[in-house]
């Protein structure tokens, strides 16, 4: 296994707030909060806009584009099920500068820089849950 | 400018401390009050005038309310069980100075107590991640660790502000120099920048030598009145300013920039509060699970505009006789991880003038951190200065 390839994965426990994230992704949908009032998008999922304060939202679709802001390669084994090494991604969504989210890279492990160009691809880890993954752009 | 009205009114007048180690042997609850009792043999007071007790843990920890059964409270004035690592060390010490300095309690233990290498491995492998809130964003990926975290951090501050590996590794070096002069210290050999850029990748670009030492201890410090503190066996310590603020989640969407910590903002309120700045600091403990935090807190602590903590301390400015003297005990990488309350201890050791070889010389005024804000969205520290 190279480093970019796809790696085990943990399901996660949705909460009232996240369950309705975890649903659209299982339907390969890529949507976030966004407010009402302000338009910013909100992230992760929330009663309230922490920007201005408004309690309304819709869920909206985002481009799945995003550019790398940060990123490890764990050499150190953490958790079962997670053979090293792996890379996980820190990236910030072209929507908005300060939405940023962790996700797995498919990719080599060479193409990793600052600013890299990435979009997001679904990877359906059992019937009921999908997860992000990002890929080089280009 | 008037003078804050918390400042210097409260005390450090004891400190205790158990032997660090990989495995205590013993219970958090039993290493709790052994540094207890220490500590209030070092004040010169007796367990009966304690009448508050604060700690911190991650349900990790003996409660406080366990502790002070322990030592016989049965009317105690103030108790606070604060939720959270080394974000939160100084967040405790704050909060049981404001219950000396408005009277609710006159006399607080403040403590942690952990067996972090024999029970509970924070950063430890094979531990369930744990999946709840903000987690459940980021444990699916296999990301869930300090480790990871602290180095998703390291690379963004790497891409911002050109730090690089022998920057990291000379904190870590620095810190070892003074773990050697210090008896408690668990890692005493010495450490140079081929053994740090040739030692193991944990999770890059963080390797084994920038992260910090899981540790089994317990710290605990007494606070009183600065008052009643002129009466006691000990130089009083005094409290000139403390702040517990807000930090990173790693995801919330105001928090675009892990390069810079959520001290950046809080500071400005504790020198403000202590009525000294950056300039008039002789020695800072400076929260170290791992090596990229010291750089990036004395940058936004003042010490150093951005990007130029590292050729700060490359140039031996936080060796002693340099003009920072930084983490003076060897810190959390090289004397032992007990979640920044052995920074506080240091620096009153400091500041009392008891720590022989590596003795900052004529240190009055300390700085002492917490974790800067990351993980749980957190941040504490304190300024103390030696009193009359």
């Amino acid at each position: 296994m190279s480093e970019g390839d796809a790696v085990g994965h943990l399901i996660p426990t949705p909460d009232r707030d996240s369950q309705q994230w975890w649903d659209a992704l299982a339907r390969h949908e890529f949507v976030l909060q966004r407010c009402t009032e302000c338009e910013t998008w909100r992230w992760p999922p929330r009663e309230i806009c922490n920007r201005c304060g408004c309690f309304e939202a819709r869920w909206a679709s985002v481009s799945g584009r995003g550019t790398l802001t940060s990123w490890v390669v764990n050499r150190q084994a953490f958790l079962p099920g997670f053979p090293v090494p792996y890379v996980v991604v820190n990236v910030r969504l072209d929507e908005q500068e300060d939405c940023k989210l962790i996700g797995s890279f498919r990719g080599p492990v060479e193409a990793l820089r600052g600013g890299l160009p990435v979009r997001a691809v679904f990877e359906d880890i059992d019937a009921n849950t999908t997860l992000l993954a990002w890929e080089p752009a280009d | 400018m008037s003078q804050h009205p918390f400042r210097d009114r409260v005390a450090i007048v004891g400190v205790g401390a158990t032997p660090y180690s990989k495995n205590s042997g013993v219970s958090t609850l039993t290493m709790a009050l052994r540094a207890i009792r220490l500590a209030v043999e070092d004040a010169g007071l007796r367990l009966d005038d304690i009448d508050g007790v604060a700690c911190h843990r991650v349900n990790d920890s003996a409660p406080a309310s366990i502790v002070a059964e322990a030592i016989g409270k049965r009317d105690l004035h103030f108790f606070l069980d604060q939720f959270g690592g080394g974000s939160t060390s100084h967040a405790i010490l704050g909060n049981a100075a404001m219950a000396v300095a408005t009277g609710q309690a006159e006399c607080v233990v403040c403590w942690r107590s952990v067996n972090a290498r024999s029970e509970f491995r924070m950063g430890g492998t094979g531990r369930p991640a744990p999946d709840q809130l903000e987690f459940q964003y980021q444990a699916p990926f296999g990301y869930a660790h300090p480790p990871q975290q602290f180095a998703m951090i390291a690379r963004e501050y790497m891409l911002n502000y050109g730090a690089t590996s022998e920057d990291f590794g000379s904190v870590a070096i620095a810190q070892r120099w003074y773990a050697q002069r210090n008896p408690r210290a668990l890692m005493r050999s010495p450490l140079s920048m081929d053994d740090y850029l040739n030692s193991r990748w944990i999770v890059e670009p963080l390797r084994l030598f920038d992260c910090c030492l899981e540790t089994d201890a317990a710290v605990a410090l007494i606070l009183t009145s600065t008052e009643r503190a002129r009466d006691l066996r000990q130089i009083p310590v005094t409290i000139s300013g403390a702040m517990w603020g807000s930090g990173h989640t790693l995801f919330s969407n105001r928090r675009p920039d892990l390069a810079t910590s959520g001290v950046a903002a809080a500071s400005q309120r504790l020198w403000a509060q202590a009525g000294l700045g950056p300039d008039e600091v002789d020695v800072a403990q400076i929260y170290d699970a791992f090596t990229p935090l010291v750089l990036i807190e004395m940058e936004d602590f003042g010490f150093c505009e951005k990007g130029e903590a590292g050729a700060f301390v490359r140039s031996g400015e936080t060796g002693l006789g340099g003009s920072l003297p930084v983490n003076t005990h060897g810190g959390h990488l090289s004397e032992g991880y007990v979640h920044g309350l052995n920074h506080c201890a240091e620096a009153v050791h400091q500041l009392r003038g008891e720590c022989g070889e590596r003795q900052v010389e004529g240190a009055e005024v300390a700085l002492t951190t917490g974790q800067g804000g990351y993980v749980m969205g957190n941040s504490s520290a304190a300024v103390l200065r030696r009193g009359a």
